[in-house]
C-alpha cells in the first residue's frame, strides 16, 4: 500500500515537472511532501536499529559502545533498580553492575529484541518505540518491555530515555517454580540517582506501562486506569490478589520486594 | 550524511527554482525524483531481504531443505557453527541432511527463530549484509529438548532483480539442556561431518559457551560510525586466541553478588 502511494506521488510529480511555474510551485510541495515521507520511514528504521544494537551490545558487554549510542542527558531506568542520569551514569551502571566491557568466558545475557512498535514525532526530530527483549541467561530466563524514547541530534538518532519495565524473572527451575518480582535500587551498586519513577511488581503481579501509541484501530489512545495496572496473582477479589495488589502499590520503598514468591 | 546533504542541495534549489529557466526547473524535479526514487529503492531492498531470511528461517525450522537450498546463489556459501563451509545449493541441501531428513522426521523440533535484523544494502543496491539473533529450540526422539542460540553475519546478492543469499553463517554462541539450562550444562558444537564433508574448513574456530566468542559486526556503530569488526572479547587458551582490549583485573559484578545474597 505505502509502495503504491510513493509511485503514484513519484509519477504525479514527474508529470507536473514541465508545467508552468504555479505546476512547478506545486510539484515542489508534492516533492517536499514525498521527502518527508520517506525520511519518515527512514527515521522508523533509523530507531530499530538503533534499538536492536543496543541488544546486541547487552549480550556481549560492551558497554562503552552501549552508552554511545545514548544522548548526553540521556536517562535509563530497568526494572526496580531507579533512574539513571547521563549518559556517563548510563556507563557507570553497566560496568558497575555487570563487569567491565568486553564478551567474558562463563557469562551469558542475551537479550533479543523483537516486536517494536516505531513512531515519529510530526516535525521528524522525537521518537518513540514500545519493544520488548527475550532474556535467555546464565542465570534463567527475562522479559522486558521497552518503552523507549529517541532524538535526532545533527541528523542522527540517539537514545534519549530507555524505560524497561520487566514483565519476569526467573531461574532454569523456570517461571512455574520461582520468579523474583523485581530489582530495587539498594540490592545492588551502583545506586540510581534517583528512586523508581514507578514501583511495581514482576510475576506473578504484573504491571503494564503506558503505551506511548493510541489504539491502531480505534485511534484513541487510552490511560492505564489502576485498575489495570496490576498485581493481579489470583482471580480478581481473591485474598492472593488482594494481598498482590495492595504490595505493588506501595511507593516508599518498604515492601519486601525481591522475594520468591511463595505458595 | 552526504545523501542527506545532497538532498539539501536539491531541495535549496529547488526554492530557487520558479526563478530559473524551465529547463533548469526540470532538471531539478528530476534529480530530486531520483534521488527519493533510491532512497525507497533501499527501504524495499532491505524489506525484501528480511523477508528472505525470514523465509529461510520458517523452511528450514520445517525441514524443507529443498527450498531452504534453493535461497542461496549458484556460489553462495553455508556455515553452521563448526561445521564447515558448503558452497553452492547443491552442497548446501547435502549439508543440512546432517540437521534430519527432508520433511523433518517424527518427534522433530527444529525451530531457528530470526530475529532483530541490522540488514545494510550497498548503495549501488547490488549487495547487502544482515546481522541476526538466532535463537533455537531443538528435539529430537530419545533426548531432552535443547535451547539455543547465536548470531548471523550473512550477505546477500541481486540477481536478475531478485535477493539470494550468498553467505548464512551461523554463529552458534550457547547451547544447553531443556531442563538443566546454563548454570548447569554446555553443550558443544558439532564439528565438520565424516559423511558429507564440508567443501571447507571453518572460517572461524571459536568455542561456544561456556567460552567466549563475538562475531565481528557488519555494520558501524549508528551513531559514532566507527567499526565494531574489534570489541574486547576474552581468549581462548585451547583454541590459541589470546584476550583482545580486556581489563586484566577481574571483580564479580554488583548485580551477581547482589542478587545472590
Amino acid at each position: 500500500m505505502k509502495r503504491k502511494h510513493i509511485v503514484a506521488a513519484l509519477l504525479a510529480a514527474s508529470m507536473v515537472a514541465g508545467g508552468s511555474p504555479v505546476a512547478a510551485q506545486t510539484a515542489d510541495q508534492k516533492l517536499a511532501e514525498l521527502d518527508q515521507r520517506i525520511t519518515r520511514l527512514e527515521d522508523m528504521n533509523a530507531i530499530e536499529r538503533l534499538q536492536r544494537t543496543y541488544g546486541y551490545f547487552v549480550d556481549k558487554s560492551q558497554w562503552v559502545q552501549l552508552s554511545e549510542l545514548f544522548t548526553d542527558d540521556a536517562t535509563l531506568e530497568i526494572g526496580g533498580k531507579g533512574l539513571f542520569l547521563g549518559k556517563k551514569r548510563v556507563l557507570e551502571y553497566m560496568q558497575k553492575a555487570f563487569g567491565p566491557d568486553g564478551t567474558k568466558r562463563n557469562s551469558l545475557a542475551n537479550h533479543m529484541q523483537f516486536q517494536p512498535i516505531p513512531d515519529i514525532s510530526a516535525d521528524g526530530k522525537t521518537g518513540w518505540i514500545r519493544a520488548r527483549a527475550f532474556v535467555m541467561s546464565g542465570g534463567g530466563w527475562g522479559l522486558p518491555l521497552y518503552e523507549n524514547q529517541y532524538r535526532k541530534e545533527n541528523g542522527v538518532w540517539k537514545i534519549s530515555r530507555l524505560t524497561g519495565p520487566f514483565t519476569m524473572y526467573t531461574s532454569w527451575d523456570g517461571w512455574g517454580k520461582w520468579a523474583m518480582n523485581n530489582t530495587w535500587p539498594d540490592k545492588f551498586d551502583p545506586p540510581p540517582d534517583l528512586p523508581p519513577s514507578f514501583v511495581y511488581l514482576t510475576y506473578p503481579a504484573y504491571y503494564i506501562i503506558p503505551y506511548h501509541y493510541p489504539n491502531p484501530v480505534t485511534g484513541k489512545p487510552f490511560p492505564i486506569l489502576k485498575s489495570d495496572i496490576g498485581a493481579h496473582a489470583g482471580v480478581p477479589g481473591s485474598p492472593v490478589q488482594q494481598q498482590w495488589s495492595t504490595t505493588a502499590r506501595l511507593a516508599d520503598g518498604t515492601q519486601p520486594i525481591g522475594e520468591p514468591p511463595k505458595e | 550524511m552526504s545523501a542527506r546533504q545532497i538532498l539539501k542541495a536539491a531541495l535549496l534549489l529547488g526554492l530557487l527554482a520558479p526563478v530559473a529557466t524551465p529547463a533548469l526547473a526540470q532538471g531539478d524535479v528530476r534529480s530530486r525524483v531520483a534521488a527519493y526514487k533510491h532512497r525507497v529503492q533501499l527501504l524495499e531492498d532491505q524489506d525484501a531481504i528480511e523477508n528472505l531470511q525470514a523465509t529461510f528461517g520458517y523452511y528450514f525450522d520445517k525441514g524443507l531443505w529443498n527450498q531452504a537450498a534453493g535461497l542461496f546463489s549458484a556460489r553462495g556459501t553455508f556455515e553452521y557453527g563448526q561445521r564447515g563451509v558448503y558452497i553452492g545449493p547443491a552442497r548446501i541441501q547435502q549439508a543440512m541432511l546432517l540437521f534430519g531428513q527432508q520433511g523433518l522426521g517424527k518427534g522433530r523440533l527444529n525451530n531457528h527463530m530470526m530475529l532483530q535484523p541490522i540488514v545494510v544494502v550497498a548503495p549501488n543496491g547490488q549487495t547487502a549484509t544482515g546481522r541476526w539473533q538466532g535463537m533455537i529450540m531443538l528435539s529430537e526422539p530419545g533426548q531432552n529438548g535443547k535451547w539455543g542460540v547465536g548470531l548471523y553475519e550473512n550477505e546477500y546478492v541481486k540477481e536478475g532483480g531478485v535477493w539470494k543469499l550468498s553467505k548464512l553463517h551461523f554463529y552458534l554462541t550457547a547451547m544447553t539442556d531443556y531442563d538443566l539450562g546454563f548454570a548447569k550444562y554446555a553443550i558443544q558444537m558439532e564439528g565438520p561431518s565424516a559423511l558429507f564433508p564440508p567443501d571447507r574448513p571453518p572460517t572461524e574456530v571459536y568455542r561456544a559457551f561456556p567460552n567466549a566468542y563475538l562475531p565481528a559486526f557488519s555494520y558501524d556503530h549508528p551513531v559514532t560510525g566507527k567499526s565494531l569488526k574489534a570489541l574486547p572479547m576474552d581468549g581462548d587458551d585451547i583454541v590459541g586466541r589470546p584476550s583482545r582490549g580486556m581489563e586484566e583485573k577481574r571483580e564479580e559484578s554488583s548485580a551477581a553478588k547482589g542478587l545472590r545474597q
